[in-house]
């Protein structure tokens, strides 16, 4: 009687020993983890899922035979594990799989079916993320007025809301007078936001839209969202403003030549300076010595100067060109072109001589001919 | 000397009675010529003036002297050489008509001729200093341009052309006078002395006319 008790517990012993034995049979391979790159993905995008399998036997290798992943909406783009091999014990192995993300946001759970020797067979859901919310591309700061040939700053903003670091990020334009073209973020963590700053200098006044293209990559994957920034262009209010007053064209030789005077003046708010007026290229127009052009050099607010040139007029022209160029502060070069009326001086006749000289020729003709007369009155 | 200018015919009928001599008729040629020279001394400074831009400070006023005082001998000259070439044709002319008399007595009756040229070289001299006075001068860089510049103002400016129509009215009493200076040098009568020097002179007025451009006029 004494032995029942050990019998009983020797049955409990073995019994428990065969079914941790039969336990460990069942699950001698395990999924012991995976990762998905991209972390999250946009909608169409390619990336993979990497998986590790690991052998749990202590003593024996297992044959792996075939490893395959499904799923409907995410489409799978490599072909399925076959023939695998054999993985030693406490050995493990990583599969990867190219997907393609479908046109759908959400959480999709491609299966993974893994097969081994003894028809184990092991079954294992991975859970991957859809996210189409794009990068941002914001005006952090313009200024309020953008005036022509002046630069303007303007500041940009590029935030990711996504729940996954981009990279890549770069922000680029094609608008002539923005520079620099492209600012490169480089990567952009989730949540997280950074600056990218351009100059504009507008050479014409009116509205303008400016283009600016943000890209950036999530995994392998380009994306590229545009930013339309409207802006409306104004003459400086500030700036040197030049008009000429007091103008006179006389004629110096009565063959075309005029020698054009006059005073220029500062109504503007700025100095302009190097201020240089010449006589501009048209045609039947040439600029004459001595003064071809007339350098005026620094004009401030509310001042003049006085200045003349010599032209050289054609019979048919009837205005000459006068080209002023002066630079501002930070040495940007403005022109500006003012035609001066050209009155040509009609051919001289005998009505246009002077009553005075008419006189004298009168009295010369008259006594001449009397002379002439009287000598032949005498002969 | 007032009898040629009013009564030419009486004048040099008396002067036919004397022996013949150039001394009288070179100092009248002289004196012409004197104000021909002032004339081109001052538009020999004028051109220099225009081309004050090519030339060096120190050259201009050298030029200017060597050039004005070159000018004025030359019209001297070229005014004596235009007396002995008028004279010549004259002589040729007057020859077909069967003219008689020595070539020296027609030289001195020409010469006679051009007391008329000396008042007109005073007015036009006079005229001409008033315009050179007041006109501006275009710098030029072209040395063919100052004969444009000069054309231009022969044409259009009205102190040249009063200047231009003075001489030509002035030429026409000379014309007067020498018809009867070659009367009476050539032995011509008044129809064919009136023929001989109208030819010459006819010409030259019309060539004057036509350089002034006053066709128009």
């Amino acid at each position: 009687m004494k032995l029942l008790p050990l019998f009983v517990l020797l049955v409990l012993i073995v019994g428990l020993a065969g079914a941790q034995v039969e336990e460990a049979q069942k699950s001698s391979i395990m999924i012991t983890g995976y990762r998905v790159s991209p972390d999250v993905l946009m909608q169409n995008d390619i990336g993979t899922i990497t998986v590790t399998i690991k052998n749990m036997e202590v003593l024996n290798s297992v044959k792996i035979k075939e490893a395959n992943l499904l799923e409907s909406e995410i489409k799978v783009l490599s072909k399925p594990y076959v023939n695998i091999g054999r993985l030693g014990p406490g050995e493990s192995i990583n599969l990867s799989f190219t997907i393609k993300a479908g046109y759908t946001d959400g959480i999709f759970y491609p299966k993974l079916t893994l097969e081994a020797e003894n028809a184990e067979r092991i079954r294992y859901q991975i859970p991957v993320k859809v996210d189409s919310t794009s990068l941002t591309l914001g005006v952090k700061d313009i200024p309020e007025e953008i005036l022509k040939d002046e630069r303007a700053e303007i500041e940009l903003v590029v935030g990711n809301p996504r729940p996954n670091t981009v990279t890549g990020v770069k922000i680029a334009t094609v608008e002539e007078n923005v520079i620099p073209s492209e600012v490169f973020v480089g990567s952009l963590a989730a949540d997280d936001s950074k600056d990218a700053s351009f100059n504009f200098t507008p050479q014409s006044t009116g509205d303008h839209i400016l283009n600016f293209k943000l890209e950036f990559k999530n995994g392998d994957n380009l994306h590229s969202t545009v930013l339309n920034i409207p802006v409306s262009v104004t003459e400086s209010k500030k700036s040197a403003e030049l008009i000429l007053t007091g103008i006179e064209v006389e004629s110096t030789s009565g063959m075309g030549v005029y020698k054009i005077t006059g005073d220029i003046n500062n109504a503007g708010l700025e100095e302009a300076r190097s201020v240089v007026m010449k006589v501009d290229a048209a045609e039947g127009v040439e600029a004459m010595n001595p003064y071809k052009a007339y350098f005026v050099g620094l004009l401030s607010p509310d001042d003049f100067s006085s200045f003349e040139l010599d032209v050289k007029v054609g019979e048919n022209v009837t205005t000459a060109p006068l080209l002023i160029e002066y630079k501002d502060a930070d040495g940007n070069l403005f022109s500006m072109t003012e035609y001066i009326a050209i009155e040509h001086s009609p051919v001289t006749s005998s009505s246009e001589l002077p009553v005075s000289m008419i006189a004298v020729l009168v009295v010369v003709a008259i006594l001449i001919v009397g002379v002439i007369a009287y000598s032949w009155k005498k002969r | 000397m007032l009898e040629v200018l009013i009564n030419p015919n009486g004048f040099f009928e008396a002067r036919m009675r004397e022996t013949e001599s150039l001394k009288i008729p070179v100092l009248i040629v002289l004196i012409s010529g004197l104000i021909s020279g002032i004339a081109a001394y001052l538009i020999t400074g004028l051109t220099l003036e225009m081309l004050s831009e090519t030339l060096p400070p120190e050259a201009l006023g050298l030029a200017t002297t060597i050039g004005g005082i070159s000018a004025f001998i030359g019209a001297l000259v070229f005014s004596l050489i235009i007396w002995v070439i008028f004279a010549a044709i004259f002589f040729g002319i007057s020859s077909v008509f069967k003219g008689e008399g020595s070539f020296k007595r027609t030289l001195e009756f020409v010469g006679y001729g051009y007391i008329p040229m000396i008042l007109s070289g005073i007015i036009s001299a006079v005229l001409m200093y008033n315009f050179i006075s007041t006109a501006q001068i275009p710098l030029l860089t072209d040395p063919t341009e100052v004969a444009e510049v000069i054309t231009q103002w022969v044409t259009t400016n009205p102190m040249v052309r009063l200047s231009s129509v003075i001489g030509m009215l002035f030429m026409l009493w000379s014309a007067n006078i020498w018809i009867f200076g070659l009367k009476h040098a050539r032995n011509l009568s008044t129809r064919n002395a009136l023929i001989t020097v109208a030819i010459p002179v006819a010409l030259y007025i019309l060539y004057s006319v036509w350089q002034l451009g006053v066709l128009g006029l």
